[in-house]
């Protein structure tokens, strides 16, 4: 038994890892080795003196919380999606890696069939709303004519559809599309300003602003909330629910949403 | 709010109970691979959520803070994209030969037992400068094996390599942060320059042949 092999596998001998025959053996010869003593003394006090000098690093108080919030968000998606797909072929936890895909599926799921439970509103329902946004599906209807979108959406919705008036020449409609939010027919109408989407959503759901929060721009009240970091707004005239929200700022939005002619 | 199914709060639950303990093992970790407060957080979110999201596929009854670290290293490695070249440098042909004899007597004497609250001190900041200067694979095995003090087997999982190159790995780490210390603390005169000799370093492979025609 030679000290250097001893010494090679120190580190080794001292975390006890070493096979247990030669762990025997190895040990056997550092109790009557005081060189090897000296090297096994020297290795064990320095394990020690890392792990005090390393170690006991704590956690800032609020990280817990901050990665509690993060795993809310992703139940909370989990919830949406399980409540906007009827047939789901895999389970969401599966789908996750082929997040694209699975997105095409939730598409669909959303378009085809929302379910039909009477206790679809609030932050669900405004979830939906978001999506549909955020999906930006192609329209059904391009048409520069208002009373164009008025006529398509003729019988399809139990309500009349024009397209918003805007005061800001920004505004530009690019077109329209029938849709569903919960089991109500509804319309979504596509805008463009400067660039960035605008989507305004027709539809009926009167218990909607029940919950909302609300504040005043130009002196007309206005409606919203605030989903997941963006925020709805809504205005609600002869039963009729206006939602305008989209990729811009907040103040622009709440001045577009305030100063729109929608009922005309 | 939506509501949230029983299975999903259920599975939430029990993550939060094994994840929650785990923490300041996961911030310590990230702290040391990032050197930076602020990516290390980031860098535990992350992982918090990535082990969240592959849950179901942890083996109930292994070991979750292996798992989490496992988890947490390859999200180090992916987003950083380092580790893998470092690693080259670390156990390829570049790789500095060390052998047992980085330290001299005198100064491994010093370094046993340490006299005093203010010697210790010393030699724990200097422990930590030596260890700031290792790579970010050497660190990484300094953390898991003598902070964490996983076994070799557990280390292998979460590296994911070898049990044969974890003990390689981990040598070679060990014996530079030593060396890195020697050359610190002789020159803060924390300990003396020890006069006696140095043996020579073993060359692993000329070392891992001889053994291999032993056994």
């Amino acid at each position: 038994m030679s000290c250097k092999l001893v010494r090679r596998h120190l580190g080794a001998l001292v975390d006890g890892e070493l096979d247990p025959a030669t762990q025997i053996e190895f040990e056997r010869h550092v109790e009557g080795c005081p060189g090897c003593q000296e090297h096994f003394a020297f290795e064990a006090s320095l394990r020690q003196q890392t792990r005090d000098s390393i170690g006991g690093v704590h956690a800032p108080e609020h990280l817990w919380g901050r990665a509690i919030r993060r795993l809310d968000e992703i139940d909370e998606a989990k919830a949406e999606h399980t409540s906007l797909i009827h047939v789901r072929p895999m389970r969401w936890r599966q789908t996750w890696p082929i997040a694209a895909a699975a997105a095409a599926v939730l598409i669909i799921g959303a378009v085809v069939g929302l379910p039909e439970s009477t206790e679809y509103q609030g932050a669900g329902m405004l979830q939906d709303v978001m999506n549909l946004h955020s999906q930006a599906l192609p329209s059904d209807v391009q048409a520069e004519a208002p009373q164009e979108v008025a006529r398509y959406f003729q019988g399809k919705t139990p309500f009349p559809v024009k397209p918003a008036q805007f005061e800001e020449p920004s505004m530009k409609f690019v077109g329209a599309r029938y849709i569903r939010v919960g089991t109500r027919p509804a319309a979504a109408l596509y805008y463009n300003h400067l660039g960035h989407r605008v989507t305004l959503l027709v539809f009926q759901s009167p218990e909607i602003m029940r919950n909302a929060q609300h504040t005043h721009v130009g002196g007309r009240e206005l409606h919203y909330y605030d989903v997941g970091g963006n925020v709805v707004t809504i205005r609600q005239h002869g039963g009729v629910n206006y939602a305008f929200y989209g990729d811009i700022d907040r103040p622009v939005l709440f001045q577009l949403a305030a100063n729109a002619r929608v009922a005309y | 709010m939506p509501r949230k199914s029983k299975k999903v709060a259920a599975e939430r639950e029990l993550f939060e109970v094994e994840a929650r303990p785990q923490l300041d093992v996961l911030y310590s970790m990230a702290l040391r691979l990032t050197r930076s407060p602020v990516d290390a957080e980031d860098l535990v979110q992350d992982t918090l959520v990535r082990a969240y999201r592959f849950y179901d596929r942890f083996e109930a009854g292994t070991n979750f803070k292996a798992w989490l670290l496992r988890i947490q290293m390859n999200t180090f490695v992916n987003r950083y994209r380092r580790a893998s070249r470092e690693r080259q440098v670390f156990d390829g042909p570049m790789a500095v030969p060390v052998g047992e004899g980085v330290m001299s007597r005198a100064s491994m004497r010093g370094l046993t037992d340490p006299v005093g609250d203010a010697q210790r001190r010393l030699i724990a900041r200097e422990i930590n400068r030596a260890f700031e200067e290792l790579s970010d694979d050497a660190r990484a095995m300094v953390l898991l094996a003598d902070v964490e003090e996983l076994s070799y087997k557990e280390i292998a999982d979460i590296v994911g390599c070898p049990i044969g190159t974890v003990m390689s790995r981990l040598h070679r780490a060990r014996k530079q942060l030593q060396g890195s210390l020697q050359n610190h603390a002789v020159q803060l005169g924390i300990i003396e320059e020890g006069d006696d000799e140095v043996e020579d370093p073993i060359p692993l492979e000329a070392f891992r042949s001889r053994k291999a025609l032993k056994s």
